[in-house]
């Protein structure tokens, strides 16, 4: 229980973060235009990652399920910063 | 889903609940009342007994802030007064330090904005506990624990949410009735308590959101793009050649028949921002309220010499960016569509304090023990600390009002009066329900809530009573609802009191909230 609330609130908040980041950034202009309604989605995003997380069978599979899950987007953010996107 | 999974979030449920319900009493009871801030402000300062420098004209104050305070002419703000009973203030930077000021302080300015408004510190409850420093943040922590009780929450009556709904079993089960009440409070009003959970975390905890935002997935470029999309004051550099600058009234004016044309039916300015006032190219920002519309406030952007529009954030002018952040203040404060809507968040605000209050009776219910006298030792503690903090809330506000009244009469300032009274009843509440068998700390505590605001409500009602008969202004409503309201509650909590101590003699004895029997 306490794994699976650590896990939701400490790897869902970077997760979140990237994936409002991320698909600002495959916007055109950066997403210039869609901020403050990203910026609005990022709480309900981290609590719905937080809940989901809950949905786990055991602590040890949600760290693992949802650090892969950072390393990916932090991985695509960092690919597409290479490919040239603002 | 699992029957499994649905007792991991009864658990989440219970204990976000818990962790944070206790805070959210005091948001939502406090922000119910702060919907009619200015009626509360209009109620301390009624136009027959105005506060200091009321009426004295937008421009004066200019003027004598130019003069005493010359460094301020590069950056001010002016709030302008919220009816014809109080004072324009301005607003600006000393190095750190913020400074506030109406004409006759300007030579020894505040550090807080309405130090003696009942009505601030009311507000300064809801959004901080009327903690410095720590309190929003913590308030910040508690929106987020309070999204994940509502999800948590919603998930767990999912598999049977939509046939018992509507469903109030009033019975012989007391614990029923109340689940069904709280689940039924819980499911109509969520949308409101989403927007809630959403807004309070946002403005509670922006600077810190956008900062880790910022580092961990922006590359350090989300603040200026979130200046960007939120900014509304142009950068401008100053000439150096002083210039006469027209009077505030006559940009008030153009801003809002700039704003008329956008498309918005009302503008009613409550905020000025100058940039290099005196200067050739100063700027003017006038932020007024629109009603029946998203983007609640706009903003008019002139020169500040010649009157020209510059820059225009109101009705269709606004950009996505520009009407979502307006609609987040909208949506949270109930400014968007007059009385009507107002009244509706006062109501829901009540009924949310009463979610809160009937999650922690449903909690201490829920672990009672069957035909045993003794209740365990955790379900009295939280008893008593459900009954010191929630009507402890109750009666410390009651207090605020109480004290703002004796003390304006008096002539005293109320700011510290305000404090010391509501936070000593809140403490003293806190240990009278530590210490009072618990039936009959929480009849006593409801009975002095009851009293003390019908008190305050009839008194202010006969001491005004000449005014509201010589001259009925404009204003005479406002101060006459809040009186009334206070009556209407005080019916509330000596019905609730009444109730209280008829479930203490014949309702179930092996209960935390029975009478010890005499022995």
């Amino acid at each position: 229980m306490i794994a699976r609330c650590l896990a939701g609130a400490l790897l869902g908040f970077p997760l979140a973060a990237t994936l409002i980041a991320l698909s600002l950034r495959l916007l055109p202009h950066g997403g210039a235009a869609f901020l403050i309604p990203a910026m609005i989605l990022f709480f309900p995003l981290w609590i719905a990652l937080m809940a989901g997380t809950y949905m786990f069978r055991s602590g040890a599979r949600a760290w693992m399920v949802l650090g892969l899950a950072n390393a990916a987007a932090f991985l695509v953010l960092w690919a597409t910063r290479s490919a040239g996107f603002p | 889903m699992k029957a499994s999974t649905i007792r991991t979030y009864q658990t989440v449920h219970t204990w976000t609940g818990l962790l944070a319900g206790f805070a959210l009493f005091v948001a939502f009871y406090a922000g119910a009342l702060t919907v009619f801030h200015n009626d509360i402000a209009t109620w301390q300062n009624p136009p027959w007994r105005s506060a200091a420098d009321a009426g004295v004209p937008v421009h004066t104050l200019i003027d004598r802030l130019t003069a005493t305070q010359p460094a301020a002419k590069d950056n001010f703000g002016i709030v302008l007064p919220t009816d014809a009973s109080h004072a324009a203030y301005a607003f600006w930077q000393d190095k750190d330090d913020e400074r506030f000021a109406s004409a006759s302080q300007l030579h020894a300015p505040r550090a807080e904005a309405g130090e003696n408004e009942l009505a601030d510190f009311i507000y300064a409850l809801h959004d901080s506990l009327g903690l410095p420093v720590i309190g929003l943040t913590l308030m910040g922590i508690v929106s987020v624990l309070y999204g994940l009780a509502l999800v948590s929450g919603f998930l767990m009556h999912l598999p049977q949410l939509v046939s018992s709904l509507f469903a109030i079993r009033a019975g012989r089960n007391l614990k029923r009735l109340w689940q069904d009440a709280h689940n039924a409070i819980g499911v109509i009003s969520l949308p409101f308590h989403i927007i809630f959970s959403i807004t309070g975390a946002l403005f509670c905890l922006l600077g810190l959101t956008l900062a880790t935002l910022n580092t961990v997935a922006f590359d350090g470029k989300l603040y200026s793009a979130f200046a960007q999309a939120t900014q509304t004051t142009p950068t401008i550099t100053a000439s150096g050649t002083p210039a006469v600058m027209l009077s505030p009234e006559v940009l008030l004016e153009r801003a809002r028949a700039t704003a008329l044309t956008l498309g918005v039916t009302t503008f009613e300015p409550d905020y000025m921002h100058f940039v290099h006032y005196g200067d050739y190219n100063a700027v003017a920002e006038v932020r007024g309220l629109s009603q029946h519309t998203l983007g609640t406030f706009g903003t008019i952007v002139l020169s500040a010499r010649d009157g020209r529009v510059l820059r225009t954030f109101a009705g269709d002018a606004y950009s996505l960016n520009g009407i979502s952040y307006a609609a987040l203040y909208g949506l949270h404060f109930g400014s968007f569509g007059g009385r009507t809507v107002q009244w509706l968040y006062f109501i829901l605000g009540l009924a949310g304090a009463f979610l809160f209050y009937s999650g922690n009776l449903l909690w201490i219910e829920s672990r009672r023990k069957r035909r045993h006298l003794d209740q365990p030792q955790r379900t009295r503690v939280m008893a008593r600390a459900t009954i010191g903090v929630f009507l402890g809330t109750c009666l410390g506000i009651s207090g605020a009002f109480a004290a703002t009244w004796i003390a304006v009469r008096l002539g005293a300032d109320a700011g510290l009066p305000q404090r010391i009274t509501c936070y000593g009843l809140f403490l003293a509440a806190c240990v009278y329900a530590c210490i009072r068998p618990i039936a009959k700390a929480t009849v006593e505590l409801l009975m002095a809530t009851a009293a003390l605001t019908i008190v305050v409500a009839v008194a202010d009602l006969i001491s005004n009573a000449g005014a509201f008969a010589q001259a009925w202004t404009p204003l005479t409503p406002s101060v006459l609802g809040v009186d009334l309201t206070g009556i209407a509650l005080s019916i509330v909590f000596a019905c609730f009191a009444r109730a209280t101590a008829r479930r203490a003699r014949t309702g179930n004895a092996h209960s935390v909230w029975a009478l010890p029997a005499a022995s």
